[in-house]
């Protein structure tokens, strides 16, 4: 067969070819008791063996087994104890010879296997591509791979990661509805297009579906950061001078919710977190060094760290002394300032207060932090549909957005066949999620809606 | 060998390959059942429409002659659609139907190369494996030899028309039908089926009140379709407007069981775009009145056309409901309506080039391939006739792309999709309609005409000619200033029309309209149609992934069991086809892009 030269889409998936090994780390990036790295290919056992302590029982090893020992580098020392679980070919999550290395999970140790690996000429997994590999060894239903087109031609990263993420019914069924809807108001405006102005009865665009619609997908297309919030969870990061409190208001938070997971020390004494819910979000929450000159190096780079933290944070609690307002920082959407000690000094009219000496005002802090968070929306009723993917919430964006561009059209009187094109344009993105839209789509709604012909 | 090529059928389709071929230089013969009937518009009097207009105006860039036919006999002519955008506008002329025909068979007969006979093709003649065309037998037992063919049988293929408990085996009225071809190539293995379509009433002239009606006129200037000159000078008919009523809609519910549609006799499927009187009342019980246009046939001729009134019913319900209606009360009825049924074979079974999979040399236009409308059978037989002669001279066929022709869409959703009910033309089935108007057809495809050795020298230098002034009508306006912005930008506000530049750039006056009009859009729409652009990229990625014909999809691992069936059916000749094929998943494409693309790493 002839194929030719890479485009775009051949070159977002060249690497995903399948006679070659590949690796990555199958838990998160993050420091935790046991982490596991997956590796997929045939003849994997053997390649990794060398760097492997008891390399013949690995090679030899029968499906679905363990192998206990240590991974080394290739000058012999050892670098960390595995178990080493082993999947012959035709077996496993993709059909292929693989092993998943259970080891540390320090973040130094995932980092040198991962680069031992790769030095003995295995390839970095793209995003999805183990799911790619399942698929085309006919592991997965091809109908739940639909999306495997998405995946191959999907630029990102993420978007191929999350490409696979499959429709649940109620979001299904709200989208297929969004799809009719707008199929009935394309179809209106395509009759137009394709019959004369004499042969048909006089033509008023469905402006009003229109807007209902556009709006009823904005609504869905917002639940994207909930969904995610309450999936991955937030970071907040108490933030605020030395002196603000900060320590006192971080342990009454965790007294407060009696869902508490686990209060880390931190390592160094820049900061301390902990786990918690608020409101059913999961929250790590980061008790930081004060924000002040150091005059000391280490305490300086403290402050450095807590900046950083502060830039990652998904919230940052900005405690202010209402006994010193020497510096009020600005709030923002991603910044609540908060005053504390209001059992000593009345703080501003208007602004959040607390005392978290006394425990006033807690309650409306929590509040306040969901408030911000959910964007004030509340994913609690269990009839609520929550979009899961980034790739849906980007669809139904460009959706909506696509339909407020021909929205504004409307009103400037631009003739139809360029309103037509911002239509076909969100029915593309619709069709992506629920399954493409064709022409042959669109003139079915014409023939069974319009007495047409002459 | 008798002959290069021979083309069977001198309809619209049959005409424009037996030109293609013949003026590419190939001896090239037409078969036809009857040589006065050539070139006959058997329906409605009239070219063009939405998106026909554009089809009849590629075949003209390409080199074509259905443009030439109609300028030089139209005795009206319209831009539909104008305030609807200039996307989906398009010419359309109403015909004098004799004068249109005379001018076929002359043009016909004033071509070199070609020859002409009247008889009736039976069967065809394959080689000794039965893949290979090598020839036809007649009615008249001729066998004739050739090269390639073309076959363009229109309605007459087994054809048979219906009007209430008559039948008869015609292709026209009393026309005789081609009997015998159909049978042969079931027996051969092609996939024959059934369609149905058909025809109104014509009714006299000076016997019907057109005070009664509403006046319908043309456009005061006409304008050509053709790209070869710029004016032509045509008289002016009207046409009229009239309307069904209750009383009507009554005749016709009280008789309905007496159509062959609802008694079961015909089994072809009708098209629902055009659906008959009786069908419009009954699935749009709630309209109180449906609409005619009374159109005239011709200069010399009394018969009139009701236009949205076709009807298979029998004659004295026609009778009823024609004298029902408001200025029609004491028509004369000169010929009836009728429904006509016929065998067409599935488009599926054919390459883009409209090359058929089965046998080698064979190529099959027009309403064979499950279509119906001149324009769409005048561009099939002109790409089958561009087709054949490739083929004669060894060279890759012309296939016309979705992005740059409606004949480029037509064929593709033929050979990719096949059809259920006879195929018209719509502006909704092209994707990337903004790059498909009509005014602009020659600068896509006249070069490719030139290519393959249809057009003329002359059209491509009067298309330089015309890219040239666009361009300096374009510096003018960027030259010139009004106020902050050039006269360009100025252009592209939605209230501002190149008319109004005009009256303060007497400059401008000097360009032929058709010029400023396509400066005008190209300017207003400049960023719609660079959106356009874009989508077209990333369609032409998956396009221009080529897949051989004869890939074995059995080899191909992970495919659908369905969407291998439809792969090996249909055998697509690019992954983008592919991907237009009902039953191919995602996944199925994934799956042989992934192949392809090993396939062209590792040279398997």
């Amino acid at each position: 067969m002839q194929a030719s030269a890479p485009s775009g889409i051949l070159a977002g998936m060249t690497r995903y070819v399948t006679d070659d090994i590949i690796y990555a780390l199958a838990t998160a990036w993050a420091q935790s008791a046991l982490a596991v790295i997956r590796i997929s290919g045939e003849g994997c056992l053997k390649a990794l063996s060398p760097c492997f302590s008891r390399p013949k029982a690995l090679v030899e090893a029968q499906n679905a087994t363990t192998v206990h020992g240590y991974i080394r580098t290739e000058a012999g020392e050892n670098i960390d104890e595995v178990v080493a679980s082993v999947w012959t070919d035709g077996h496993g999550y993709t059909l292929e010879e693989s092993v998943e290395l259970s080891c540390h999970g320090s973040l130094s140790v995932i980092k040198e296997i991962l680069g031992l690996l790769g030095r003995l000429g295995m390839r970095s997994a793209e995003g999805g591509e183990f799911t790619f590999r399942a698929f085309l060894h006919g592991r997965l239903d091809l109908t739940q791979a639909e999306a495997v087109q998405e995946l191959v031609s999907s630029q990102s990263k993420t978007a191929r990661a999350l490409a696979l993420g499959r429709l649940e019914g109620s979001l299904k069924n709200q989208i297929a509805d969004f799809k009719q809807r707008l199929l009935t108001i394309t179809a209106s405006v395509e009759v137009q297009l394709d019959y004369a102005e004499d042969e048909l009865d006089e033509f008023v665009f469905p402006r009003e579906q229109l807007e209902t619609l556009r709006k009823d997908i904005a609504v869905l297309a917002d639940t994207y950061q909930v969904g995610r919030l309450y999936r991955e969870g937030a970071r907040i990061v108490l933030a605020g001078s030395t002196n603000a409190g900060k320590s006192s208001l971080f342990n009454l938070l965790l007294k407060q919710e009696r869902s508490i997971v686990s209060p880390v020390k931190g390592t160094t004494r820049d900061y301390i977190e902990a786990d918690l819910s608020i409101e059913g979000i999961p929250i790590r929450l980061y008790d930081t060094a004060g924000l002040r000159e150091g005059s000391d190096a280490i305490e300086s780079e403290g402050i450095r760290r807590t900046e950083r933290l502060m830039g990652q944070a998904d919230l940052v609690i900005y405690l202010v002394d209402s006994t010193d307002v020497s510096h009020i920082p600005s709030e923002d959407e991603r910044t609540i300032v908060v005053y504390n000690k209001s059992d000593l000094v009345r703080p501003p009219k208007g602004r959040l207060a607390i005392s978290a000496q006394t425990g006033e005002g807690v309650t409306t802090l929590l509040s306040a932090i969901t408030e911000r968070l959910t964007g004030g929306s509340h994913a609690s009723g269990d009839d609520l549909v929550v979009i899961e993917s980034e790739r849906q919430s980007r669809l139904l964006t460009d959706a909506g957005n696509a339909l407020e561009r021909a929205s504004a059209l409307v009103t400037l009187d631009i003739p139809l066949d360029i309103i037509a094109v911002e239509l076909s344009e969100a029915l593309q993105n619709l069709g992506e999620l629920t399954g493409e839209v064709t022409p042959s789509d669109i003139l079915e709604t014409i023939f069974s809606g319009f007495c047409v012909g002459k | 060998m008798d002959y290069d090529a021979i083309v069977v059928g001198g309809g619209h389709a049959g005409i424009e390959a037996s030109l293609a071929l013949s003026r590419i230089g190939f001896k090239t013969l037409l078969i036809t059942q009857n040589l006065d009937s050539i070139g006959r518009l058997s329906c409605n009097p009239a070219i063009g429409g939405l998106s026909k207009g554009n089809l009849v105006r590629e075949v003209d860039a390409l080199g074509g002659e259905m443009a030439h036919l109609i300028d030089h006999s139209m005795i009206q002519y319209r831009i539909l659609n104008r305030r609807r955008g200039p996307a989906v506008q398009a010419p359309r002329a109403q015909a004098d139907k004799f004068t249109y025909a005379r001018l076929a068979k002359e043009t016909l007969e004033a071509q070199p190369n070609l020859a002409l006979f009247m008889d009736t093709v039976v069967d065809l003649v394959l080689d000794k494996e039965g893949k290979k065309l090598v020839g036809v037998v007649t009615q008249r037992r001729h066998t004739i030899t050739c090269r390639v063919l073309v076959l363009t049988t229109g309605t007459f293929m087994e054809g048979r028309i219906f009007i209430g408990e008559y039948d008869a085996p015609n292709g026209r009225l009393d026309e005789s039908a081609a009997i015998g071809l159909g049978t042969a190539l079931r027996s051969k293995g092609f996939p024959v089926g059934r369609l149905k379509t058909g025809t109104p009433a014509r009714v006299r002239k000076s016997s019907l009140d057109f005070s009664k009606m509403e006046l319908q006129d043309g456009e005061e200037i006409m304008m050509p379709f053709s790209f070869d000159y710029d004016s032509i000078d045509r008289p002016m008919l009207p046409c009229h407007i009239t309307w069904t009523n209750e009383r009507t809609h009554e005749i016709i519910r009280a008789n309905i069981h007496r159509s062959p549609l609802y008694g079961g006799k015909i089994v072809g499927k009708g098209p629902r775009y055009c659906p008959s009187i009786e069908d419009k009342v009954v699935r749009f019980p709630d309209r109180e009145r449906h609409q005619i246009f009374v159109e005239p046939e011709g200069e010399g001729t009394e018969e009139m056309y009701l236009n949205g009134i076709s009807s298979s019913l029998p004659e004295d319900v026609q009778w009823d409901f024609i004298h029902s209606i408001e200025g029609l009360e004491d028509a004369q009825i000169m010929r009836p309506a009728y429904a006509v049924e016929y065998d067409f074979i599935d488009p599926q079974a054919l390459y883009p080039s409209l090359e058929s999979k089965l046998v080698e040399n064979l190529f099959i236009a027009g309403q064979t391939n499950g279509t119906s409308g001149y324009e769409e059978a005048a561009c099939q037989g002109l790409m089958a006739g561009i087709n054949a002669a490739q083929k004669l001279k060894g060279e890759k066929p012309l296939v016309l792309s979705r992005n740059e022709a409606y004949t480029g869409v037509l064929i593709d959703d033929l050979v990719t999709m096949g059809t259920q009910e006879p195929y018209r033309m719509f502006t909704s089935r092209a994707e990337y309609r903004l790059n498909l108007r009509h005014d602009s057809c020659d600068q896509r495809l006249t070069q490719k005409g030139y290519a393959v050795g249809l057009q003329k020298q002359e059209n491509l230098e009067r298309l330089q000619a015309k890219l040239e002034k666009m361009e300096t009508v374009k510096e003018l306006l960027a030259k010139r200033r009004m106020g902050e912005k050039s006269a360009l930008q100025t252009l592209k506000m939605p209230e501002i029309t190149i008319a109004d530049l005009e009256a303060q750039m007497p400059e401008l006056s000097s360009f032929e309209q058709p010029i400023l009009y396509q400066v005008e859009l190209d300017v207003k729409y400049e960023g719609y149609i660079n959106r356009q652009e874009r989508q077209i990229n990333r369609f032409e990625k998956l396009e221009s992934l080529v897949i051989d014909a004869l890939m074995d999809y059995d080899a191909v691992e992970g495919l659908s069991a369905e969407g291998r069936e439809k792969l090996k059916k249909i055998r697509p000749l690019s992954v983008g086809q592919a991907s237009r094929i009902n039953g191919v998943r995602n996944s199925d494409i994934a799956v042989l892009i992934l192949h392809l693309d090993r396939g062209g790493r590792h040279g398997k």
